[in-house]
Order: C-alpha cells, then structure tokens, then sequence
C-alpha cells in the first residue's frame, strides 16, 4: 500500500462530498444567515448532478442534513419530478434522513421553482436551487461593477429598467426571480419562482437557503425579515393572475395553476403546481 | 410527472437506465478494457485528466467508458469523485524539473537544448488508415541510417532563461504570490490573482479555450496579439508533498504536462517597447492546443490589465462542466416559470386595450 493510499479512508459509494466541504459550506450558511441577501461566495464543489441540475441546492441540503431529519424535494411544485426524484434519492441514500411528501413532517424541503402552498413553519428550512443568483445581471455584465453596485447599495439602474419597463409595457413585464429587497439592504434574485410565491418569503417564519452551485454563491433569508419587491408607491406589485381558472382536481383557485393546454378545444385545463397540497385538499393520500 | 401514479418520477428514471444498459449490452464486441482505453485514447484520457484536475489515468479511463466517450461527462465523474476526496496536502512541483518527451522552439532554429519532436503527428498527412495499424504497414523497427543518440539533455535550459540573459524580457517575477489560488475552495472572480487564472485555464474545457483564443483573434470583441512560441515541452514532472513528519518534500508521484512559453512583442504605447514579455501554460497530459492557447491568453489577459473583460471571459466561461450542465438544464421542467411568461404576455395585452 502506498503512502497515499494508507493515509486515504476507506471508499464509499453513497459520498457525496468530504467533511471539509460540509465545514465550509456551514461558514458560508452562517455567514449568508448573518448578512442577509448578501451572496457569499463559497469553493463550490462539483455534486453527482450537474452544474445548473440543483448542485447549489444539494451542497446546502448536504451540509445540513442528518440521519434524523425528515426531508421533501420538489421541482415545479411536484414531489414526482424526475429531477426532485433524482435529487431525493441521492440525498437520502447519502445521508440516511427519511423523506417526505408532507411539508409538515419535512425538516428540510429542497425545491427548484416553487416554494410550497402556505409556506413553511418556525424551525423548518427552505433550500432553494438557484440558476443565477445575480439580480442585477440584466442591467450589468461586468461583475467587478456588479459587485460595486451591491457593496454601495446601487440599484439606481434597476429602478430605472423597472421604470422604464412600466412605462413602455404598461405593466412590469419581469416574470419569475423577481428581484426583491432583502432586509432594507441587499436586492436578491428570488431563484426562479413565481411571483405569485415572494409574499411567502416576507416575514415568513422559516429560513429560505439559495444555493447557486455554478456562480459558487450562497444567501439567505432567515425568519422575520423584510422581503420586499422592487416596485413603486403608484405601481403594486403583480402575483400571477389565474383569471377565473380553478384547478380541475381541488378546485382551488387561491394557489398557483399550470396549464395543460387542451389540444382539442384549445381551452387550457388548469392544475395546481404544488401536487402535495392539492392532494391533500383533494382528500388523496400522497404517495 | 403531473398526476401519474405513485413514484412514477423514480419508475421513469429507472427505465432510462435500464434503456442505457441494454444498448451498451446489445453489442458483440469485447468489453473495453481500461487498459486499452488508457494505450489506444491516450490524448482522450489526458485531455479528460486535465478537464477533471485530476491525475489517475485508471480513474479516467473508467470514467471515459462509463461516459460512453463523451469527455465533458467523463470530467464530471472525475470531478464528483474528487469532491469526497479529502485534502492530505498541497503538491509540490518545480516545472524546470520537468524531463522533456517532446520539445519544440519555434523561435530559434538551434536552441540551446534540443529540438525534440518526439511523438507527434504534426508533419504526418492525414490521410485515413482504414487498417488496424498493428495488422498494417507500419515497420516498428527503426531503420539503422536513422539512429541517433538520444539527446542526453532531457531538462533543457528553457528559452524564457535565455531571454533573460540576453535582458529582452521584462523580468516580473515576484515573491508576494507564493501560494496559488486553490479555485476548487475559493470561487475566482476578476480581478483575480494570475495563478487562479492559469488553474481555471489549465482545468477549462479545450475546445472552450480555444475558441476563447480565436475568438479574441477573429471575433467581435478584443485583439489579441498573435505570440511566437518559445517553449513547447511534453514531458514527465516528479510531484512532492511534505512529509507529515519530517516536513521535507517526498516524491510521491509523477505526471506528464504540456508546458508552453508564448513570447510577446510589446507594443503598447505605455510597454516597454525595447523588450518582450512572456506568457505561460501548462496542463496536465498532452493537450497542446489547450497549453498554447492557455499561455497566449496568459499575456493577452496581463497585457489587458482589466481594460475588458478579458479576465471574465477566462475565469467563468471556460469550464466546460460548468458551461454543459447550464446549457442542458433547459431540458428540465421549466412549466412553472413558462407559466409565469405566459401570463404577463396577457397582462401586456390587457394593459394595451386599457390605454
């Protein structure tokens, strides 16, 4: 046996990353927890998913996680998104934590695209995958200026293409990743949820994690602050509209719908994205 | 997905697999061994070792098989190994140690040192072998007229010392930089230290490289000054980490680099214009275009000092894990945020009829 291989431990299958990682990814969480919406960076490791599949999510969720935790992974809303699927069972396989389709039992819910119906609760966690963590990125390309505009608080160019939107559209068109302000200080990119999801952040009694695997950078929301949309006194802020549509299994039309488009009519059929919350109100066990 | 049965996600994805495995059994041909992998897709695996930082030729060939050949995927599964791997200490490695395979100095007709060609295929026609080499024409065996010594110089004096000697470089070395930039634990941002601008180059997809190189040749944005190569070297470097005890350098392996010295004319009107300056590549395994490329957009990106992008482009669009996996996220699900598109194009129209 050589040298290296004597001073190596034994290998396991089921790894995902060496404890030196979860060490450092905790500083990065306490940190972001400590300055909230301010994007820390952080030695991004490479995950068994790829960049852009959920690796920033994953790494967070990974240096929580323990065997006594309870864990729910959605995509879309869905529990049976083959990504979440994926997802799930890395993280379970690695960490020995039980999973979940119920948010209530959940102590860690990793989502991609939505945050559940209603929220969470005081003392769950919410990680969230995030794509491109930079909200200003629409108005700058160079990042030393970008990280200027954060450090100085500069989001007069924001204000002016949401100005400058609205007047031309009638409306502010921006769609999913609304930029809030997060705790008077730092403007976040809201991962790419719906709009119809940022109120649940505000003053939410759960802390909402962001992992950008990719762009190596980490924030955070912790409970009890401000998540405020950038918009204007006149101007209030626009949640997706369902427009009479009412979900075709629950019923429900205060929740957030997709479309099936119909190919024989053309009329769009309408279901909720949350798939646990709708069997839930639909009297269905979750699977 | 949607309203499918219980666990439908997990039952689609075990099918996929399943799928994967049965097209890989249907074939009648032999299993290929790691060992013919590393000896027939030398470059492959080089390439694959370089783009995954890692060197263990056995680890990239069992992952170039799994990946089905595709070298970006087969990075990815050196690179998740890699992140279980704990750190035992930092590699030490002195590249004029490095003993040359092949070495060519484009500027000089007689270097000091030799003009090696060593294994290469640069002044071979590519003309298509439609035979198995082995069962073909070629004559192993050395014709006796073409015998030489072997160059006893294998460590020859680089031509950058040559340059100095002869005061035509500007001399920048400094001492303040001692430990380069670990970008697997620090995410590299311009402006950025040199050294975590050669790590991210030396791990950057080749194909991305070089087009970044052409690009800055040809493309829309930047000039790039075209350099004369000093130094093209392939050869094998002994690796040292300090013993746990005694703290002294152990050998503890050895890697075969590409190591490249591009030579810059100065012509800026604040550079000296009576010198020349140098830049540098080097990456693990035998990967030229890569090297050259690297050490072109070395000086380029000193040159630039920060006036363009330049460093931006290099630091964070290079990686090829990083650039595959965005661009094939798209095939995720995007029904939530397509949804949210859909529905402010109706409120456009509906504030259109208000107005």
């Amino acid at each position: 046996m050589s040298l290296i291989e004597s001073l190596l431990e034994p290998e396991q299958d089921d790894l995902i990353m060496d404890a030196g990682a979860t060490r450092e990814i905790r500083r990065a969480i306490l940190t972001a927890i400590a300055v909230p919406g301010y994007q820390v960076p952080f030695g991004s490791r490479e995950m068994p998913v790829a960049r852009g599949w959920g690796s920033g999510g994953l790494q967070v969720t990974m240096a929580l996680i323990g065997s006594d935790d309870v864990v729910k992974v959605i995509d879309q809303g869905d529990d049976e998104g083959v990504n979440a699927v994926n997802l799930r069972r890395l993280i379970t396989r690695a960490s020995g934590a039980v999973e979940t389709t119920e948010v209530s039992e959940a102590t860690i819910v990793q989502t991609r695209h939505r945050v559940p119906e209603g929220g969470l609760e005081v003392g769950q966690i919410l990680v969230l995958q995030v794509p491109e963590p930079e909200p200003l990125r629409g108005v700058e390309r160079d990042v030393r200026e970008l990280e200027r505009m954060h450090a100085e608080a500069d989001y007069s160019r924001m204000w002016v293409s949401l100005y400058e939107d609205r007047v031309r559209n009638g409306v502010i068109t921006r769609t999913t990743g609304y930029p809030c302000m997060v705790g008077g200080r730092y403007v976040i990119s809201t991962t790419p949820i719906p709009r119809w999801d940022v109120p649940l952040l505000h003053r939410s009694p759960f802390l909402s994690i962001f992992g950008a695997g990719r762009a190596k950078r980490i924030y955070a929301i912790p409970p009890d602050t401000d998540v405020e949309p950038m918009t204007f006194e006149d101007v209030p802020f626009e949640v997706e509209e369902n427009r009479g549509a009412v979900c075709r299994r629950c019923g429900s039309d205060r929740s957030f719908l997709v479309a099936t488009p119909s190919s024989t009519d053309g009329v769009d059929l309408w279901a909720c994205s949350d798939t646990s919350w709708c069997n839930r109100r639909s009297g269905i066990d979750s699977p | 997905m949607g309203y499918a049965a219980a666990r439908g996600g997990l039952r689609a994805i075990r099918a996929a697999e399943r799928l994967v495995r049965r097209l890989r059994r249907r074939s009648t041909s032999d299993d290929l061994t790691t060992d013919q992998i590393i000896d027939h897709f030398g470059l492959l695996v080089d390439r694959v070792m370089g783009e995954g930082g890692v060197w263990d030729p056995v680890m990239a060939a069992s992952a170039l098989r799994q990946a089905g050949g595709d070298p970006i995927e087969a990075s990815h599964l050196m690179r998740s190994k890699r992140s279980t791997l704990s750190v035992l200490g930092i590699a030490l490695a002195d590249a004029d140690d490095l003993r040359v395979l092949r070495r060519v100095v484009p500027a000089y007709r007689k270097p000091p040192g030799p003009q090696l060609l060593g294994a290469s295929t640069d002044y071979t026609g590519r003309i298509l072998e439609r035979v198995v080499p082995r069962e073909g024409l070629v004559d192993m065996a050395e014709p006796a007229g073409d015998r030489r010594d072997p160059p006893s110089d294998r460590s020859p004096t680089r031509l950058l010392e040559v340059l100095r000697q002869a005061d035509l470089v500007v001399d920048r070395r400094r001492t303040d930089d001692p430990d380069p930039v670990d970008i697997t634990r620090v995410a590299a941002r311009p402006p950025a230290p040199r050294s975590a601008r050669l790590s991210a180059m030396a791990r950057a997809e080749t194909g991305a490289l070089v087009n970044q190189w052409y690009r800055n040749i040809l493309g829309p944005d930047g000039y790039l000054h075209e350099i004369t190569l000093g130094e093209v070297r392939h050869g094998w470097l002994d690796v040292a980490i300090a013993h746990p005890t005694s703290g002294r350098p152990v050998k503890v392996t050895g890697v075969r680099v590409t190591e490249v010295e591009a030579i810059e004319d100065l012509d800026g009107i604040d550079e000296d214009r009576g010198r020349l300056d140098v830049g540098y590549g080097l990456c693990l395994g035998h990967n030229e275009k890569k090297s050259i490329a690297m050490a072109n957009l070395d000086i380029a990106c000193h040159r630039d000092a920060g006036r363009s992008q330049l460093e931006q482009s290099l630091l964070l669009t290079t990686d090829g894990l990083e650039a595959t996996g965005f661009l094939e996220h798209l095939k995720l699900p995007h029904y939530v945020t397509f949804r949210s598109i859909v529905e402010r194009k109706a409120a456009v129209r509906a504030a259109r009829t208000d107005r």
